[in-house]
């Protein structure tokens, strides 16, 4: 138990910070995200006993946490109220003063929001974790092929919600 | 059928170089304007979600001269993260960007307070520090040993056991002394005070020759020590 033990909350402890991130891209909300990463570990801590020795262990943390904030989009989505507390329109601070550059930013966060999740997460885990396309079909479920289009998919969307771009 | 989308989407995230075609057709109108579009796309992208706390964060350090030699401190957002000497600044730069995955740039500004802090320590001045430390890149073991160490007075030393008892795991000693050899922040968190059983001064990983003249300049070992 305790070897065992020990080295998950190890793993948890170097991975913490990415996967909360990892979570408030793919949830859009610091504190839901804060939430399901505890969730995320609980259920780790009861799966790690089936992990192998030899198995990917930031992989199969992505793994969880995918599957954890994926229940979170779901619910929430049968929570319509939920959706006017998230503000689509609030920028970060650093957005800078063009206003071009913030309609830009307004139009793409739109997008994100309105992403099927999965290629939420796909695209989010491309663009922000590191992850290869085996590691993000091993967290999504099916392979790498779908990983990609599914990254693909995302993007495609966000270009579109840009309209005519001045080359 | 792959489209001239996927094969731009392609180029830009870095999954396949450019091809003939694609080489072609960028020097379209068309492809020009998808080619603006999509790294506007992924601009933006950028500015509103990479910074969601996690991203790669910058370390600022600053190098003093001290009576034991060159000391490198290194603070980011949250607090300090290393103290270290007998290193050089290349290999002190090189392993915190790669430890800590983050950018080190030189800042005597961001640095001031702990480098003054330090710089009243080794003139005798000072016998302990208030500074906010950052141990997130600690195992939770590490951290209770070098919590508890951290509670050890100047002028006072305690054994490995003594660590390893008030911790909670009496049986500990060797596991406390492995900790104390990784403290990211030596000086700050005293690991000099923790000696080993019988009044023997034990390790350091400075090098006892550091350890003594630490313990020397609190008043806990008599200068023959």
């Amino acid at each position: 138990m305790s070897v065992r033990s020990a080295s998950l909350a190890e793993l948890i402890e170097r991975h913490r910070g990415e996967l909360v991130g990892y979570l408030a891209r793919m949830l859009g909300d610091r504190q839901e995200a804060e939430d399901a990463c505890q969730e995320a570990f609980v259920r780790a801590h009861r799966a790690f006993g089936r992990l192998g020795p030899d198995a990917n262990s930031r992989a199969w943390l992505y793994r969880i946490a995918t599957n954890t904030g994926l229940n979170a989009a779901r619910r929430r989505s049968h929570r319509a109220a939920r959706a006017a507390e998230v503000d689509p329109d609030a920028l970060p601070a650093a957005a800078g003063p063009s206003l071009e550059r913030r309609e830009e930013l307004r139009a793409v966060r739109r997008a994100v929001e309105a992403l099927p999740p999965r290629q939420r997460a796909a695209l989010m885990l491309r663009q922000f974790q590191d992850l290869g396309y085996a590691e993000i079909a091993a967290a999504l479920g099916g392979n790498e092929d779908a990983a990609r289009a599914n990254v693909y998919q995302a993007l495609k969307k966000l270009r579109a919600a840009l309209g005519g771009v001045r080359p | 059928m792959i489209t001239h989308d996927d094969e731009l989407i392609a180029l830009l995230l870095g999954d396949r170089r450019r091809s003939r075609a694609l080489g072609r057709w960028l020097g379209t109108l068309e492809g020009r304007r998808e080619l603006a579009a999509y790294r506007r796309t992924l601009g933006a992208l950028e500015g509103l979600y990479g910074d969601a706390g996690d991203a790669r964060h910058t370390i600022y350090y600053c190098a003093l001269p001290t009576p034991i030699g060159r000391v490198f401190v290194a603070a980011g957002e949250a607090g300090l993260v290393r103290l270290s000497f007998r290193q050089s600044e290349a290999s002190f730069v090189a392993e915190l960007g790669r430890r800590l995955a983050a950018d080190v740039v030189r800042s005597p500004a961001r640095t001031a307070d702990i480098v003054h802090q330090l710089r009243a320590y080794f003139a005798g001045e000072r016998r302990s520090f208030d500074v906010r430390l950052d141990l997130r890149h600690t195992t939770p073991f590490q951290r209770r040993v070098l919590l508890a160490a951290a509670r050890v007075p100047a002028g006072q030393v305690v054994s490995y056991g003594e660590i390893a008892r008030r911790i909670g795991q009496p049986q500990g000693s060797r596991a406390v002394g492995q900790a104390l050899g990784q403290n990211p922040v030596p000086i700050v968190i005293p690991c000099h005070r923790v000696i080993a059983a019988g009044g023997r001064i034990g390790g350091y990983t400075g090098g006892l020759g550091i350890k003594r003249k630490l313990l020397r300049l609190e008043g806990a070992l008599a200068a023959a020590g």
